[in-house]
């Protein structure tokens, strides 16, 4: 599949590159409008969260192929705090920053797959999936 | 550095009009949100209607400002009503958990304008 | 000596036509109630078919084998059989096959004799179920996407006023679709006021009950308002009893009521004009 774009995550202007790279990459996939917010959003938020808690980090954004099936992969990585309690950062309603707490459930919601790692002190790796239907 | 850009609000009668055309980025939306405050002080304005036809994308942050938008014009004796959230945007906002309850919502600006001419009633 | 596939494939040829009859027979008697005089000659002539196949299959090239195969099989699965007909069908062709071999005396282990007659008949059986299962395939693909058509209609009754009547069981898949249909409809049709009519939804549980309410406060984003219409008692029940609250919802039992009080929301009324005849 070609490539991999990415987006370093430094300041709030970067927030709106990752976004706009992310539509741009759905729309090339034949998402429609629905599914286009869904993964725009979801990115907003992940690069938001590393933009927030970790101080900088990257968003890779990947076309995926699998099976038959067409994808688009979101990966957001840095190397901030990390998250000491994963279950409870998956709870709704759980925020540590004062805003409306929607987070990564929320991302769960919107996507198809979702796929967390982080180890305190070293970073976060979240990875989310939406298939083509 | 990229230059923060105002968004206009327009008045018209007793109502301040604003209607967002670009992508909302979080210096924008904090500023536009400081902006309204102010304007809604300086005119006295009872209604505000903001239109967001032209925008593809509220995140949870975004989200929280305009909720933050409409809460604080109320204290001020303002009514805010959001008019043309489009589809994709009103389902991620329901997916993300985002309710924005109590918001008076209408199709379009003038759909709008007339529910605030209602509420007045 | 054992007897090698061809020596199979030979046997069958001479014996062919005492096995056909046989088979037939034996068949038939299985499935007594359904015989008729039709389907017996289109069962004559497939099991000619059949047995035709494996006697040439050594004589043709490969690829030719498989397409006659193949043609055979789709035949098979056009005749529109019960799947376990056919295997049991085909079974009882190697029963016996295997108590002629038996009957003629051919030498060898009986157990290697069945590992080699499955090995003539396995590649066309094979092939048979294979084109079996893909017809089904295609079928529920089909009925799936026919399925999704039908699956949210939105329907402008008045000047601002839309119905979406839901019909069948919901599942998260379907809501998606149902909650885009909705709103993008709305929009199109620059509706003030959505009926959601349930009347036809079976079953509304706590999955369901939550769909419907995301679909209601959607809506309200877009900048209309949903009423939900076609509450059965037994519907209202389940909903009271799964303890779902629906307050923030206008309910109508009826998509008449729903109808009325959509005409009041939008300030308007049926007038009825004079006597009616």
């Amino acid at each position: 599949m070609d490539g991999q774009s990415c987006v370093m995550i430094m300041n709030e202007w970067d927030i709106v590159a990752a976004r706009q790279l992310g539509r741009h990459a759905a729309k090339e996939l034949g998402f429609g409008a629905v599914d286009q917010a869904r993964i725009t959003t979801a990115i907003s938020e992940l690069a938001r969260n590393i933009y927030h808690y970790a101080n900088g980090g990257k968003i890779y954004i990947d076309k995926i192929e699998e099976k038959e099936k067409k994808g688009i992969k979101i990966t957001a990585s840095d190397h901030g705090p990390g998250i000491p309690d994963i279950r409870k950062a998956m709870e709704d309603g759980f925020t540590t920053s004062g805003g409306l707490g929607a987070g990564l459930p929320g991302v769960k919601r919107l996507m198809d797959e979702f796929y967390i790692d982080s180890k305190t002190g070293e970073g976060t790796v979240v990875q989310v999936v939406k298939w083509l239907r | 550095m990229m230059k923060t850009s105002k968004i206009p609000i327009l008045k018209l009668y007793n109502n301040l009009l604003i209607s967002i055309q670009w992508e909302l980025d979080d210096k924008t939306a904090m500023q536009f949100q400081e902006d309204l405050l102010k304007k809604i002080h300086e005119t006295g304005a009872t209604g505000v209607v903001i239109d967001l036809t032209s925008v593809d994308v509220i995140d949870s942050f975004i989200a929280k400002i305009l909720g933050d938008c409409v809460n604080m014009s109320k204290l001020m004796g303002a009514t805010v009503v959001l008019t043309g959230i489009q589809p994709a945007v009103a389902i991620t906002l329901i997916e993300l958990g985002i309710e924005l309850e109590d918001i008076h919502t209408a199709l379009d600006l003038e759909k709008g304008l007339e529910l605030l001419k209602e509420l007045e009633d | 000596m054992s007897l090698k596939i061809s020596g199979i494939v030979e046997f069958i040829r001479m014996h062919r036509d005492e096995i056909m009859k046989d088979w037939i027979d034996r068949f038939n008697k299985a499935d007594a109630q359904s015989i008729s005089a039709e389907s017996d000659q289109i069962d004559q002539a497939i099991a000619a078919e059949y047995v035709n196949i494996l006697i040439e299959w050594s004589k043709n090239k490969e690829d030719e084998f498989s397409r006659k195969i193949h043609e055979f099989s789709k035949r098979i699965v056009q005749l529109d059989w019960p799947m376990d007909k056919i295997a049991q069908c085909l079974h009882t062709f190697e029963k016996i096959l295997f108590a002629k071999l038996l009957e003629k005396q051919i030498p060898g282990d009986p157990l290697e004799l069945l590992s080699e007659i499955e090995k003539v008949t396995s590649p066309v059986n094979r092939e048979v179920f294979l084109q079996y299962t893909s017809s089904y395939e295609r079928t529920i693909n089909l009925q799936k996407m026919a399925l999704q058509e039908l699956s949210a209609p939105l329907i402008p009754v008045f000047d601002s006023i839309t119905v979406m009547p839901l019909i069948g069981t919901i599942d998260t898949d379907r809501a998606k679709r149902i909650m885009e249909n909705l709103l993008k409809g709305v929009v199109k049709y620059r509706s003030e006021v959505v009926l959601i009519d349930i009347t036809g939804v079976p079953v509304v549980d706590t999955m369901v009950a939550h769909h419907i309410i995301q679909a209601a406060e959607a809506v309200r984003l877009v900048g209309a308002k949903s009423l939900l219409v076609g509450i059965r008692p037994e519907i209202a029940q389940t909903i009271v009893n799964l303890g779902i609250d629906l307050s923030q919802i206008t309910t109508k039992n009826t998509l008449q009521k729903g109808i009325e009080a959509a005409l009041e929301m939008t300030n308007r009324k049926i007038v009825s004009m004079g006597e009616r005849r």
